[in-house]
């Protein structure tokens, strides 16, 4: 720099200044508290039954990692394309994001990494432990059957499934209409299984005297059979009614199914819904009857609201009493069936998340159809389906129960699920591995223990990568809460906008109702992340500290305890709550 | 060019003028008006300036410290409780001898909350180091701003330009504003004694122990002791460039005055009047305007007020437990001066109670009336019947 000749003469100045280093003050000495990189469980992972590693997973597809996304997802669930597709994703409805817009798009992005990846030649999946010698005999190929499965040939577990059907899925083949989840994804997820070694033994319905063999032949039996037989509506005229999941199951059969018309549907659930969705892209008008109130319906709610989309009529508190033959409906003159309906209202005496409803009086509805469907809800098939009750208390988790014997029994999917839904049936599948190789390796006793060590969060959710020890486990159970997220460091951005298919295409087919997402859109969408509790190197807890005691060496932050004096500048910054203040000594 | 100004944009235009570099302020009334002309002078272009935003006056010191130790021109602004809250760093400013210029806007402090005139919260800071200069009307803040960059680039030391609340800050008056091909011939760019460079890293204001300390000290008072005659070269600078002589100090009728009132502000400007009428009905009032505070302009009083009968402080602030501090200052600026003064201390206006030239020459009489002060300070318009209902038993 050329100097500038000042017009006026300046003055003497005298002030203290150092060119050495300040290196050997140590202000790391006045420190009482210190920060530390401490990383927290995100909201979502602990809502999703699954307890995905979801704020890892959209930082991987933020930085266009999406191999590392799937890979991330695999190792706590077989399925992302599965779940992607099918999920009822209550990870949303935990975001923290939607306390500054909207909760991002967490289904939408699965689906997109699951469809991507499965798309291509798939890339080295999760690499198995080697094999322990032991055998489990798994009854039923559904979600549940092949979610055990595959966590227990991780384990390395020899598995075999038995599957009653021509073909393994359970509920994801003959009970999703193909709208929501096509057939060729089914395929590869479930390829993916069979890559493993797992022996799938189709057309092999296990009975009680199969079992008792098995005992003989495997190490461990895990019985995951579904509700196989449909719950009676048991009113007059009831054997009128088609019962609901095996008309799902013909139509994924390729049954060619020709009606015209109208048609009741009753029940308030998801397979209702199924049916209701099926019948529109059949031609037919459908009819849910419920007997208590839209919001007491257990179908998922994104469901129902696609169903009314799609012409579905909505009619609630109303129960039928009995189904007879019509002389004739609006549409067909000769046939058709006329369904007595007692109104219904919500009992004052109890009010619950889902209502108790009683008669309203006398009043009396009819309603003529031309076909009627039963889906009040399914129940165990077999007797020997139910966990047994008695002496033999079985060890109770959230999605699965275990009888302690030298061959153990564990019973999951359906049959000892509250929720019952796809994510939570391959949920209870892992519970269920983690529950068995504690099991064999540390005895009955000590499986509450071990279920509880992997759990993500206070939840139920478990997790394969905690359970194997990997460095997930260092993370803090503390689920971060929206006021623990630096919010000035985020700016606004909507939510991406769902590629749905309109309802006049919807109605046509039986194609997906909703497309895969473009490239771009996910990463934005990943981007919107606030990574609730994990470092996503944002760096700004090194540019923040005035002691420049941050240091990253191999893209790991420490702190240079030697100079940190504690300010907190760092903890305070960090926009996710991935860092913490602890008092020194103790 | 003349241009209907008010005062508080006067402020504005000077920094503008400056070519400031770097300005941070937190909003206070009655300053607002400054500050929020200036960012609209960075937003639309007019002031090539960084604009910092901060959550308070205490941070406002500190980033403009921050910027002014990597060698860049800075302006803040700011008014009493703003002032009060940046006092530890008013120290630091001065003795890191950064050349730092801020706008105060003299207002009451709290509680009563009161948003109006009142000197004290400036005189407050009298010991932080700070070089002081008090503006009688717009033309005077414009021309102050400027001097005030040129004096504290000259002396390393930080200058607070002080305007009344409201009477200044908010009144508009036609003031010239120069052409800045003039005020860049007055005012080079910032040439800085030091500052802080990427390329040779070094602390400056660490740890000093009692072997250096005290040299450090009398650096900045011996830099303070030169200000007067600096400023006075300057000054003839500025009126040879722009055409005005703003003084550092003032004096009106001075040379047959028996009383001759010293005062600082918009009072000034009242004075002005009220001695203009006291001379018409043949009294020998004088008004000695009291520009520079700090440093105090020590012998320019002594040369002015030696030998003179009497002297009237108009004070429009007050050091509890002592006087109007304008007064305590000249007492002491006059002893041990030849022939001192009497010199009587009046306190008025506080709180932006008005101070009228009616005022002034009730001061005037009162002064006349009496051989010596009756006490060490007098107040102004009390009210009576609210004074006497606290002393009344009942």
């Amino acid at each position: 720099m050329t100097e500038y000749k000042h017009p006026d003469n300046k003055i003497p100045l005298f002030l203290p200044h150092s060119s050495v280093s300040t290196e050997l003050n140590k202000t790391g000495s006045w420190r009482y508290v210190y920060p530390l990189y401490d990383e927290k469980t995100a909201p979502c992972s602990a809502a999703c039954p699954l307890g995905e590693d979801i704020a890892r997973i959209e930082l991987l597809v933020s930085q266009n990692l999406i191999a590392d996304a799937w890979q991330t997802i695999l190792i706590e669930n077989p399925f992302p394309a599965i779940c992607g597709h099918v999920c009822f994703h209550p990870c949303e409805n935990a975001c923290n994001r939607a306390h500054l817009d909207a909760p991002i798009a967490i289904h939408h992005l699965e689906r997109f990494i699951g469809d991507t990846l499965s798309a291509e030649s798939q890339p080295a999946a999760i690499q198995p432990l080697p094999p322990n010698g032991k055998k489990v005999a798994i009854a039923g190929g559904g979600p549940a059957g092949l979610g055990a499965a595959y966590f227990l040939s991780l384990l390395g577990y020899g598995c075999d499934i038995f599957e009653a059907s021509a073909a393994p899925g359970g509920i994801l083949r003959w009970g999703i209409p193909a709208y929501r989840l096509p057939q060729e994804v089914l395929e590869k997820e479930i390829d993916r299984i069979k890559k493993l070694g797992v022996g799938i033994h189709c057309r092999a319905a296990v009975s009680s005297e199969m079992l008792e063999r098995f005992k003989t032949r495997y190490d461990a039996l895990f019985i995951a059979c579904g509700y196989g037989r449909a719950i009676d509506l048991k009113i007059e005229g009831a054997h009128r009614a088609i019962d609901g999941l095996q008309f799902l199951n013909r139509l994924r059969s390729g049954e060619n199914v020709s009606m015209t018309g109208t048609a009741a549907v009753i029940g308030g659930g998801n397979t209702a819904i199924d049916v209701a969705r099926s019948l529109a892209r059949l031609g037919i008008e459908p009819i849910i009857v419920y007997r208590r109130r839209r919001q007491d319906m257990p179908a998922f709610d994104p469901e129902v609201e696609m169903a009314l989309e799609e012409g579905v009529i909505l009619k609630t508190l109303l129960a039928p009493v009995g189904i007879t033959d019509a002389t004739g409906t609006p549409t067909n003159p000769n046939s058709g069936f006329s369904i007595r309906l007692q109104k219904m209202k919500v009992s004052a005496t109890e009010i619950k998340a889902r209502a108790r409803v009683v008669p309203d009086g006398d009043t009396i509805e009819t309603l003529q159809v031309d076909h009627v469907f039963s889906a009040i809800g399914a129940e165990p098939a077999e007797t020997w389906q139910h966990v047994p009750r008695g002496d033999r208390a079985p060890i109770r988790l959230s999605h699965c129960e275990l009888i302690a014997a030298d061959v153990p029994m564990i019973y999951g999917g359906d049959l000892t699920n509250r929720v019952k839904s796809v994510s939570d049936a391959v949920a209870s599948g892992k519970q269920a591995a983690i529950a068995l190789d504690s099991y064999f390796t540390s005895g009955g006793d000590a499986v509450k223990d071990a279920v509880a060590s992997c759990g993500v969060g206070p939840g139920p959710a478990v997790s394969m990568a905690i359970y194997l020890g990997q460095t997930r486990k260092e993370r803090n159970p503390h689920i971060v809460a929206a006021d623990e997220i630096n919010i000035h460091y985020f700016k606004t951005a909507a939510r991406m906008k769902a590629p749905i298919a309109s309802v006049a295409d919807r109605v046509q087919s039986f194609l997906p109702v909703a497309a895969t997402l473009s490239q771009k859109t996910v990463l934005a969408e990943a981007r919107r992340c606030f990574n609730c509790g994990i470092c996503n190197a944002c760096d700004y807890c090194r540019l923040y500290c005035p002691d420049m005691s941050v240091i990253i060496e191999n893209e790991q932050r420490t702190i240079n305890m030697d100079y940190c004096k504690g300010c907190g500048l760092c903890v305070a910054e960090c926009p996710r709550n991935a860092m913490a203040l602890k008092e020194e000594g103790v | 060019m003349k241009q209907v100004t008010e005062g508080s944009q006067a402020v504005s235009e000077a920094v503008r003028l400056a070519k400031v570099q770097v300005v941070a302020a937190y909003p206070i009334t009655p300053q607002t008006h400054i500050v929020e002309m200036i960012s609209e002078y960075c937003a639309n272009g007019t002031l090539n300036a960084r604009f910092i935003c901060v959550e308070s006056e205490h941070s406002a010191m500190a980033a403009v410290i921050g910027a002014a130790s990597s060698g860049v021109r800075v302006f803040t602004a700011t008014s009493s409780h703003g002032l009060a809250y940046m006092h530890e760093l008013l120290h630091w400013a001065s003795a890191a001898r950064l050349p730092i210029v801020m706008a105060e806007v003299n207002r009451a402090l709290g509680p009563g909350w009161n948003i109006w005139l009142d000197q004290t919260d400036s005189l407050s800071q009298r010991d932080t180091g700070w070089i002081q200069l008090y503006c009688e009307d717009s033309q005077d803040v414009l021309d102050t701003t400027l001097l005030a960059y040129r004096l504290a680039e000259t002396v390393s030391l930080p200058v607070m330009v002080v305007l009344d609340a409201f009477f200044l800050s908010h009144t508009y008056e036609p003031i010239d504003i120069p052409d800045q091909k003039a005020v860049d011939a007055f005012l080079p760019p910032l040439s800085p004694r030091f500052q802080l460079d990427v390329e040779n890293p070094a602390a400056y204001n660490q740890f000093v122990p009692p072997q250096a300390y005290m040299e450090m000290r009398y650096n900045i008072q011996t830099a303070m002791q030169q200000v007067p005659q600096r400023l006075e070269r300057m000054a003839h600078d500025f009126n040879r460039i722009l055409g005005r002589h703003p003084h550092l100090a003032e004096a009106v009728q001075c040379e047959d005055a028996d009383i001759i009132f010293v005062t600082a502000g918009t009072t000034v400007s009242t004075c002005r009047q009220a001695v203009a009428r006291l001379r018409a009905a043949g009294e020998r009032a004088g008004l000695l305007k009291l520009k520079m505070f700090r440093p105090f302009p020590v012998e320019f009083f002594r040369q002015i007020l030696n030998g003179r009968p009497k002297v009237a402080v108009v004070d429009r602030n007050c050091s509890f437990g002592a006087s109007g501090i304008f007064a305590q200052e000249i007492r002491a600026a006059m002893y041990g001066a030849e022939s001192p003064p009497q010199i009587f201390g009046y306190v008025a206006g506080l709180g932006g109670r008005d101070v009228t030239p009616e005022t002034i020459e009730d001061i005037y009489w009162q002064t006349k009336n009496n051989h010596s002060p009756p006490a060490e300070n007098m107040w102004i318009g009390l009210d009576p019947e609210t004074v006497a209902s606290w002393n009344d038993p009942a």
